[in-house]
């Protein structure tokens, strides 16, 4: 008699319009196992799991629960079988607390609110030593903690199986470490666990088995005791890689901006960044590390020029460019590249070719009334050829491109400008291994140059391979600044959760002040004044 | 079985021909099953609508005059609104920017049309009627500049307010309301098409309105401004992505009042044409341009170009289908508003299959698991 | 899209054809009209295929009248329908009609009058024929409309009789208009007028709708003057039967207006006071005819620029009395409107019709005088039936009240 699977998928095939998300995968998952499913980013992990949990419906195939065949159309179907998913992106309530947030989606009978929810709640917690105050709002919630209640959710609606899309993307090392624990556990109470990741230290760390999808197809299963990580990246990539990243050294300059006291307001009307100071030299790359949504985001579009400054100066070669409109600041050679979360919303225009979004940011320089697209596509010309840019031609529209693609456009536009500071926020997020080491060297190339990079990353592996120092933000304060050949990843974590507050350190002269400023002692004074 | 939607990459040039006109045919089909229902036969109708009525037609040189009076505000209009279409700013208040401009342009005609001479009289009519439009136009951008109010619903309710306040005009004898016949005992429009009148051209016995001409030239103007100034790049930019447009140093918020003005303006341009020609007011005087525009804009994908041709086609439905109509008793105008309601609709649903594409789901795959 | 351009192209081949000249005709008249050969045209105001309302008197009229005449309404007559008053949608109707070859164009709506009289000097050798309008000239260009105050004062003698029986002299009307218009000031008057005949005491009250159609008003207008005012009969200026189902759910009766309403309302319906087009376009399209292609002739052939029909051609008239009218009513009406149509007497003289609970009529003279007191006709004076021609008339007279 052949194994009982908790979960099998034959021959499942998704498109989306010509792209082939998923393409006739197998997969199966054993009863108590956790199996981790890894790949690239775009390699259809998302997309299979989605199918899984009723998000979408496979063009082609057969899922089989417990070995029943099954059809799940909706995540009500998914959830009657026992399948639960926690998604990279919180499906939660902001202002309802904890317990209400598990109790909205249940189908039991009953009208009104009962008070025995918390208790009951609270009870399962416990089981699985869970953490948590049924009572807490999830607006004060920290991501683990809403971490955790998806978990819980998923687990109170009974679910057997259990799907985590990506979650250690958002935690730091201790909170990693504990989210493993509380898997170990689920699993030891008879769960079956899907964790999706491309991070191959945690793979070893938790899976009994790894399944490997690559550009949306399946490769292998293997037992993870049989394996090791060059193994699984080949299966991943497709070839052998070198996974080491360069860190060149150069000849520092002077610091090239520096950031005193600054204090900037997020949209909310709250501190984003609270009295930071840094500075950036000329052929260092300084990283910024914390957690999503500790002030990264503000401190760019600060430096910018896109974001009020409350309070604080930033220097740039001996002048304050605090107030200046975002164009002076481009002029005087502060170029930004900031990637947000879907990549394409900041920086460039989408549905414009190359060519236009190359002269994007020079466009007004033309002399009379029209764009001068001439020099434009000569500009696309030579960023897709230094750059390896795969387009069919210079005139088409950028989000026709791969990620990797439109993310050489974005930062070949911005060197090709001559900059002498790059602040780049996830300059990789979403590209492939090959595209990552490609931004990286062009990083790289730039700081032999002798431009100063503000490096905003969230993989702790890249930023202490690549970086020089390590600036690590926790709610808007700095908590220091690391060298990044002294510092490890346990230490950037206690310091990204706030635990380790480095500041006081003199070795590494966190809140250092620039010596070649043309501000005096007394326009500080003055600029104090002003603010009280 | 089951269905489901798909978006589409790119559709080649022939499909998509092909899809627009199965579009047309699915409807002219339908419109005949119903014409051949009331007793009419859907060939002599159809030929009568595609020719508008100008074969075996003693004048129809006449004919072909009204139908460039349908063409030439809609063309216009509908460019007007694809400059602030292109700018993600919904525009849906043309009838009111056009009504706006054609009251300014009808003021100047009547108030210094007998003492100008008639060109100065146009040229003044056409600037009242921009800046009325204009501003009309420019007060919801500033709204939504100033305090993030949504345009689509203050350009639709600012199109109410100008009709009432046409009907206003059009219904108050009184002294002070020159709009109005002073002779008259009922409330009839003043008209003014002995002072102000653009020139025809005479081409033989067809005469070319000058509007034609200007509206062509308005067009390439538009054309030009925005494939290749740097405010048309602005403004591609601004509806792209206006966070990228704020990134790249673009005022946006400039961008959007000069732009939406602009579109107001043109749609202030199309109605002095419009009321430079019928030389009187009416309460009538959009003929649902400003409706019409936003179809046409979008059926050419803002394209200036495809807008012409568009307009052109549309009018012909238009005028077609009305003067079809007079000929066959027992077909009445709302059969015609049907036809081309059916067409649009049809031709609406070819653009979805242009853009999407449904695919059906397959069940089952091959057994042969990874265990 | 193709087919779309190919029809474009045809179309610029056949302008290139008219410009070489419109000799060739084959189809249109116009050139040595025998009998029942005209073309005639049309342009309304809402749709050709209405059933009830303006535009559907006309059109029954029209295709009435053809018939009378011999002509073949599905052949002969061209429409352009649903055309708003706007000069220069009227004009393209006319270019249009004229292109099919008409005749003779008739345009229904009052606002179509300056856009009418453009084209009668644009195309002399159509007739134009306007309704409801004052616009005309000395040869092709017309206009017509009806002594509807003569069937109004006819109705009015029905409720006034009415009223006197129920002993309630409160009547109510529901007006589209009240002075902005002659056409219903003088249908009020008229009411009026013949109210007060029959019942000296009564009074007229009228609500003013401001619309020519507005179903939801003429309900409400017609319930506010039977519960407010306390009308025991109601009239209407308005296209709807609404006012007269009022009447009927409130108990009282009403007089209608177009159409018989007795179908409406059978227990409150009395008479109604409506038109007969097809009298008029028929008398036109024969003189049409009778032109003999000579479109100059159209006004002097109809004896004038502006056809006034009325009860003595039968173009006004009141629908038959329905079983709800007071005793000797008929006898009253009959008597009255034989005064009418033998021309002794007309509703805005100098003299004062008084009517009898037995229906018999004395006459006596009596000055005209409006609700303002001010004399209109001194006592024995002439008819101001020009006021309701040329559209001067704008005031309501003694014994109205707009409420």
């Amino acid at each position: 008699m052949p194994e009982q699977y908790a979960i099998e998928m034959r021959g499942i095939t998704k498109t989306f319009g010509s792209v082939v998300a998923n393409n006739n995968i197998n997969l199966n998952l054993r009863q108590g196992e956790i199996l981790a499913l890894l790949g690239e980013n775009g390699s259809g992990k998302t997309t299979l799991m989605n199918m899984l949990s009723g998000i979408y419906a496979p063009d082609a195939g057969q899922i089989l629960v417990d070995g029943q065949p099954v059809t799940i159309s909706s995540p009500e179907d998914s959830k009657r079988l026992g399948i639960g998913m926690v998604h990279q992106h919180f499906k939660l309530v902001d202002v309802f607390s904890a317990a209400d947030n598990i109790w909205m989606g249940r189908e039991k009978p009953g009208f009104a609110l009962k008070r025995q929810r918390y208790d009951e709640i609270e009870q399962m917690s416990k089981k699985f030593g869970f953490d948590i105050d049924p009572k807490k709002k999830v607006r004060n919630m920290a991501v683990s903690e809403k971490q955790t209640l998806e978990i819980i959710k998923v687990l109170y609606y009974g679910a057997k199986v259990i799907i985590l899309d990506e979650p250690t993307a958002v935690l730091t090392v201790q909170e990693i470490e504990k989210l493993f624990s509380v898997l170990r556990r689920m699993k030891e109470a008879g769960h079956s666990i899907i964790i999706i990741t491309h991070k191959l230290n945690e793979v070893m760390d938790i899976s009994d088995r790894v399944a490997i999808l690559r550009k949306g197809e399946y490769i292998t299963t293997v037992n993870t005791a049989e394996t090791n990580e060059q193994e699984l990246t080949e299966w991943m990539v497709g070839r052998k890689i070198d996974l080491n990243i360069d860190r060149p050294v150069v000849e520092k300059t002077r610091p090239l901006l520096e950031i005193r006291d600054l204090t900037i307001k997020n949209d909310e009307g709250a501190t984003a960044i609270d009295k930071v100071s840094f500075y950036i030299r000329g052929g260092e790359i300084l990283g910024v590390a914390g957690i999503a949504g500790c002030g990264q985001k503000e401190l760019c579009e600060a430096i910018a020029g896109l974001r009020p400054v409350q309070s604080g100066l930033m220097i740039h070669k001996g002048d304050n460019i605090v107030g200046l409109p975002p164009k002076a600041i481009l002029e005087k050679g502060i170029s930004m590249s900031f990637i947000p979360e879907d990549r394409l919303g900041m920086g460039l225009a989408p549905s414009l070719s190359i060519t236009d979004n190359m002269i994007l940011k020079n466009y007004a320089d033309a002399r009379g009334l029209f764009v001068d697209r001439k020099s434009g596509r000569a500009d696309a010309l030579r960023v897709i050829e230094e750059l390896e840019v795969v387009t069919p031609s210079t005139e088409t529209p950028v989000r026709r491109l791969s990620g990797g693609n439109v993310q050489k456009v974005l930062l070949g536009r911005e060197i090709k400008a001559g900059p002498n500071v790059i602040v780049t926020a996830y300059p990789v997020r979403g590209l492939d291994i090959n595209s990552s080491y490609a931004i990286y060297d062009i990083l790289n190339q730039q700081k032999k140059d002798g431009v100063g990079i503000l490096f905003v990353g969230e993989d702790l592996d890249v930023m202490l391979a690549l970086c020089d120092k390590i600036m690590v933000l926790c709610h808007g304060r700095v908590m220091g600044v690391v060298h990044a050949h002294k510092t490890s990843k346990e230490e950037l974590g206690l310091m990204m959760t706030g635990a380790l507050d480095l500041t006081d350190k003199h070795e590494d002269k966190p809140a250092g002040i620039a010596r070649d400023t043309n501000i005096t002692a007394e326009h500080l004074e003055s600029a104090r004044e002003e603010e009280n | 079985m089951s269905f489901h939607v798909v978006k589409r990459e790119a559709c080649p040039l022939w499909k998509k021909a092909c899809f627009y006109l199965l579009a047309v045919l699915a409807a002219l089909t339908l419109g005949g099953l119903l014409l051949l229902a009331m007793g009419v036969n859907p060939l002599a109708y159809y030929s009568r609508m595609f020719t508008m009525g100008m074969v075996g037609n003693k004048i129809a040189y006449k004919a072909f005059e009204n139908y460039l009076k349908v063409f030439v505000p809609l063309a216009l209009t509908s460019v007007a609104l694809s400059l602030a279409f292109k700018m993600r700013f919904w525009n849906i208040g043309g009838e009111g920017q056009f009504i706006m401009g054609a009251i300014a342009a009808a003021t100047v005609a009547l108030k210094l049309g007998s003492s100008l001479p008639n060109a100065v009289t146009l040229i003044l009519m056409c600037l009242a009627a921009m800046l009325a439009a204009g501003l009309y136009g420019v007060f919801v951008a500033a709204l939504k500049v100033k305090f993030g109010t949504n345009e689509t619903l203050m350009t639709l309710m600012l199109n109410y307010v100008a009709l009432y306040i046409l009907a206003f005009l059009g219904d108050r004898k009184a002294d002070w309301n020159f709009f109005l016949q002073a002779e008259s005992v009922r409330p009839v429009f003043q008209s003014f098409a002995d002072v102000a009148a653009f020139p025809k051209i005479m081409l033989g016995k067809f005469g070319l309105n000058l509007c034609v001409l200007l509206t062509f030239a308005v067009g390439a103007v538009i054309f030009v401004y925005l494939k290749y100034t740097k405010q048309g790049y602005e403004i591609s930019v601004v509806g792209d992505s206006a966070g990228t447009a704020h990134y790249a140093g673009m005022k946006v918020n400039t961008i959007v009042l000069r732009t939406v003005f602009l579109s107001a303006c043109l749609i202030g341009l199309a109605a002095a044409f419009k009321v430079g020609t019928a030389g009187v007011l009416s309460t009538a005087i959009t003929d649902d341009v400003g409706w019409t525009g936003i179809i046409v804009a979008w059926l050419s994908q803002l394209n200036t170009a495809v807008i012409f041709v568009v307009s052109a086609l549309i009018s012909m439905l238009h005028y077609g289908s009305v003067a079809a109509a007079a000929s066959f008793s027992r077909v009445d105008s709302s059969f015609a508003n049907m036809l081309q309601g059916v067409i649009l609709f049809l031709v609406l649903t070819a653009d979805f299959f242009i853009r999407f594409r449904i695919v059906r789901t397959q069940k089952g795959g091959k057994d042969n698991g990874n265990g | 899209m193709k087919k779309f351009l190919a029809l474009v192209m045809a179309m610029a081949m056949t302008l290139s054809l008219v410009a070489c000249g419109n000799a060739g005709s084959g189809s249109a008249s116009g050139s040595g009209a025998e009998t029942a050969e005209l073309t005639v045209g049309a342009i309304y105001i809402n749709s050709k295929n209405d059933t009830a309302g303006y535009t559907f008197a006309h059109h029954n009229g029209i295709v009435n009248g053809m018939k009378k005449l011999g002509l073949d309404p599905d052949k002969q007559l061209f429409i352009v329908d649903e055309v708003p008053e706007d000069k220069q949608q009227v004009l393209a109707a006319v270019d249009t009609l004229v292109g099919q070859g008409a005749d003779i164009i008739f345009g229904i709506s009052f606002g179509y009058i300056d856009a009418m009289e453009e084209a009668a000097g644009l195309y002399p050798e159509v007739i134009f024929s306007h309704g409801t309008g004052y616009k005309s000239n000395e040869t092709n260009f017309n206009n017509y409309f009806g002594r509807a105050y003569q069937a109004r004062y006819l109705a009015g003698i029905a409720a006034g009789l009415k009223s006197l029986e129920t002993g309630n002299n409160n009547v109510g009307y529901v007006a589209a208009y009240t002075t902005a218009y002659a056409e219903t000031a003088s249908g009020i008057n008229g009411f009026a007028l013949g109210v007060q005949a029959a019942n000296p005491d009564a009074k007229v009250y009228v609500k003013n709708l401001g619309n020519w159609a507005d179903e939801v008003n003429e309900k409400a207008y017609a319930e506010e003057l039977i519960n407010t005012f306390g009308c025991g009969v109601i009239s209407q200026h308005c296209d709807s039967a609404q006012p007269q189902i009022a009447a009927e759910n409130a108990g009282v009766f009403g007089c209608g207006y177009n159409s018989d309403m007795t179908g409406d309302a059978p227990k409150a319906h009395l008479t109604a006071a409506i038109w007969n087009w097809d009298v008029y376009y028929a008398t036109a399209m024969q003189a049409a005819m009778d032109c003999a292609g000579d479109a100059s002739k159209f006004v002097e052939t109809m004896g004038g620029p502006a056809y006034y029909g009325g009860l003595k051609e039968g173009f006004v008239d009141v629908s038959p009395l329905s079983a709800n009218c007071a005793a000797n009513t008929d006898k009253a009406i009959e008597a009255v409107k034989a005064m009418m149509v033998n021309g002794e007497w007309d509703v805005f003289t100098g003299v004062k019709l008084s009517i009898a609970a037995d229906g018999t009529v004395t006459s006596a003279d009596a000055a005209l005088v409006d609700n303002a007191g001010n004399e209109i006709v001194a006592a024995g004076g002439p008819s101001v039936e020009d006021g309701v021609i040329t559209g001067s008339m704008n005031y309501l007279v003694a014994g109205v009240e707009e409420v």
